[in-house]
């Protein structure tokens, strides 16, 4: 009877990797990566994924092993106690823990360049996080915010390729996640509070903005589009902005209406 | 061959058998049947308010699916000028086809707030403020025409795209490709024209009266009634949306400037703006706050002709209790109640108590069921807010252009008025456009530049 039950936990095993094994055939790994600091942390993924996975598979097969061989119906000898190891106590303390420590210190720079070395440059654009969309605000031609010509937008973010930004990120209700999943960014949106958020992107083109912290009965919709263009595109695009903005005259009357 | 046996009778003993079968039997009982057809709902507020009886809003309703169908299988008369194409792709349950064309966006993306019949009722409704729309008035706020016009179909489709700021109607313009923003407009359209046309049959109940009993009022059906006075009267003021936008000047050449925003400002606190009565002295919109939009003013107005025929009998039911009590004990010889002298005698109170009775329960009970169904079929009343101009938001957009046909025409359904007219000029309306957008941008605004906040500012 209990080898049946040794079996069911090593499916767990079977289970537990051959998921990973099969995840990339149906696209189910890590979303693109077009960012410039992003292989830091996809580098990190992967290392704490394989650091754990082996740890993972070593304890099962081992816990499998010990469910197989002991078990109950085949052995009729009485049980020993024994009093404990303390050498053994004391090496899976430290193996863990200088394991733990060292993960610590190697993800000081990935941590310290996406979230402390800010880069001495104006906002590229404000981002104000609200149930259930994303309202942004660019500074205009003068790049300052908070002058006429700002121009104002919702849900459509757009930004020049190869190129620092710096997001100013608010939230005028409650907390918000600012999650850019192909920039390996994800930033809390806290009300009350100004969070800089940075990034260079490396390749055009149109990914997902979500919002990743249950926000309200809308949150699943809190979504938007994140473009990512040439220089050139991207100030034609500013350029089309603010003439619609600025617009004074009435849409031209149609033939159909003489 | 002990582990399979083993293995066997675990999963397939008789226990689990007996347990799958009733698992199965279940499902069978409870998961397949499927929710009723979905149907529209009768303007009940309105129904109330005009005192329309079962008899009539049965007919109302049928003539309504006649016209328009059902939620699930919308139809339109040519008149009408809807698309029935595009309808068909808003309207009916959410699916999507073999190459992932989505119908049913109507029920995918707004009817937990505008609700299945655009009563903006919703399920979401009632944690909104402010209230979603209801379509069924053909009131729109946010228009580029005439106070009183329909919505052209690009203002229709500019709230769509960009969505309202500062309420929860969201933008869709990065959600949904253009033909689907373009079958939601269109939706809303027959939404709307279905809502006009049930409150053009509650207005025919009383035109039409029955020769033979003057009580009972009968809604013809002929082509001519339901189509020249009813229909075609809404489809017209919808197909001639376009001919009243409003094509102002172009602003003066100073607009922008220093010198038209104060011009802006002493107009905007002057008396000919007249701007302070509602968004105050400090343009936070601390003025007149105890008024009403159209919508809450229709609910006001029901439940106040409801009760008001409750107050017009005081002490009814009293009264009628006391003669029914009297009637009995007089007919049953009890204590010193004097016996009726004839047969007719007693026949005469019988009549009398009846006529009461009918009186009683038309005026009294029928109010409470009206108010009952008006507290069914509406959301309670809120007072309007006036604008905080210094919030930075403008929900009908940002554009100059938008502002400026708030000033020049008002908000339909809501007590902002139009200005323009011989006492303001265009170029004086710009330049309260001018102040209105750089109220926000002053000291105190919520747009200026960056206040110190509790910021985490790193290096």
């Amino acid at each position: 009877m209990g080898k049946i039950w040794s079996l069911l936990f090593l499916l767990v095993l079977i289970g537990g990797v051959g998921c990973f094994l099969v995840a990339p055939s149906y696209n189910l790994t890590l979303p693109q990566d077009v960012s410039s600091h992003g292989h830091a942390i996809d580098h990190l993924y992967v290392f704490i994924l394989v650091l754990t996975g082996v740890v993972f598979v070593a304890t099962q097969a081992v816990f499998f092993w010990f469910l197989w061989k002991y078990d109950a119906a085949n052995n009729r000898e009485p049980v020993k106690y024994t009093h404990g190891s303390h050498t053994l106590e004391i090496v899976w303390t430290i193996i863990p823990a200088a394991t733990l420590l060292f993960i610590a210190l190697y993800q000081m720079n990935a941590w310290a360049s996406s979230k402390m070395r800010m880069p001495n440059i104006l906002p590229t654009v404000e981002v104000s996080a609200r149930q259930f969309e994303w309202r942004l605000r660019y500074p205009g031609p003068d790049q300052i915010l908070g002058t006429r010509d700002d121009l104002f937008h919702v849900n459509d973010l757009h930004i020049p390729v190869n190129e620092e930004i710096l997001i100013d990120l608010k939230s005028q209700d409650v907390l918000h996640s600012f999650f850019l999943p192909n920039l390996r960014v994800k930033q809390d949106a806290v009300p009350g509070m100004k969070i800089p958020v940075w990034f260079k992107a490396t390749e055009t083109g149109s990914y997902d903005i979500v919002c990743a912290e249950l926000c309200g009965w809308g949150h699943y919709k809190m979504k938007g589009r994140l473009v990512v263009q040439s220089r050139q595109d991207y100030d034609r695009w500013l350029q089309e902005m603010y003439k619609a903005q600025a617009q004074t005259a009435s849409p031209p009357a149609s033939e159909e209406d003489n | 061959m002990t582990l399979t046996r083993n293995l066997t009778q675990q999963l397939f003993g008789l226990q689990s058998c007996i347990g799958l079968t009733v698992l199965v039997c279940l499902f069978a009982l409870t998961g397949c049947d499927g929710s009723p057809p979905a149907r529209f709902h009768l303007n009940m507020v309105a129904q109330s308010k005009e005192r329309v009886d079962e008899a009539n809003q049965q007919q109302v309703a049928d003539i309504l699916t006649a016209m328009f169908g059902t939620p699930d299988n919308p139809f339109v008369l040519p008149e009408t000028g809807l698309d029935i194409n595009k309808l068909r792709r808003a309207a009916g349950p959410v699916s999507s086809d073999k190459i992932g064309q989505r119908t049913g966006l109507y029920r995918e993306h707004c009817v937990h707030c505008h609700g299945i019949s655009g009563d903006g009722m919703g399920p979401t409704a009632a944690f909104l403020k402010p209230y979603p729309r209801d379509f069924r008035q053909g009131v729109f706020k946010f228009k580029s025409n005439a106070l009183n016009a329909m919505p052209t179909d690009e203002d229709l489709m500019r709230t769509l795209k960009h969505g309202l700021e500062n309420s929860a109607m969201p933008s869709f313009e990065v959600a949904l490709p253009p033909a689907d923003l373009e079958a939601l407009a269109e939706y809303v359209k027959y939404l709307s024209m279905r809502g006009q046309t049930e409150l053009a049959l509650i207005a025919q109940v009383f035109e039409t009266v029955d020769d033979d009993d003057k009580d009972k009022r009968l809604l013809s059906s002929s082509r001519e009634m339901l189509l020249d006075t009813v229909l075609l009267p809404i489809a017209e003021q919808w197909q001639n949306a376009n001919d009243s936008v409003v094509r102002p000047e172009e602003p003066p050449a100073d607009f922008g400037s220093l010198a038209s925003i104060e011009k802006g400002r002493q107009l905007f606190f002057g008396n000919k703006g007249g701007c302070v009565k509602c968004h105050g002295t400090t343009a936070l919109g601390d003025g007149q706050t105890t008024d009403f939009d159209a919508w809450s003013k229709l609910v006001i107005d029901a439940k106040a002709a409801a009760e008001g025929t409750i107050e017009k009998q005081p002490g009814a039911r009293e009264a009628l209790s006391k003669k029914i009590a009297e009637f009995e004990a007089r007919k049953n010889k009890v204590g010193k109640a004097e016996p009726f002298a004839s047969p007719e005698a007693e026949q005469e109170a019988k009549d009398s108590i009846a006529e009461d009775e009918k009186t009683y329960v038309e005026n009294e009970f029928f109010s409470h069921m009206q108010l009952r169904a008006i507290d069914e079929f509406s959301l309670p009343p809120r007072n309007i807010e006036p604008r905080n101009l210094r919030m930075g938001y403008y929900r009908g957009g940002r554009r100059p252009i938008d502002i400026y046909y708030r000033l020049a025409t008002g908000i339909y359904g809501t007590p902002m008025p139009g200005i323009a007219g011989p006492a303001v000029t265009t170029e004086e309306i710009w330049n309260i456009v001018d102040y209105v957008l750089a109220v926000p941008l002053e000291p105190g605004g919520q747009l200026g530049a960056d206040r110190t906040m509790a910021a985490r500012e790193r290096n």
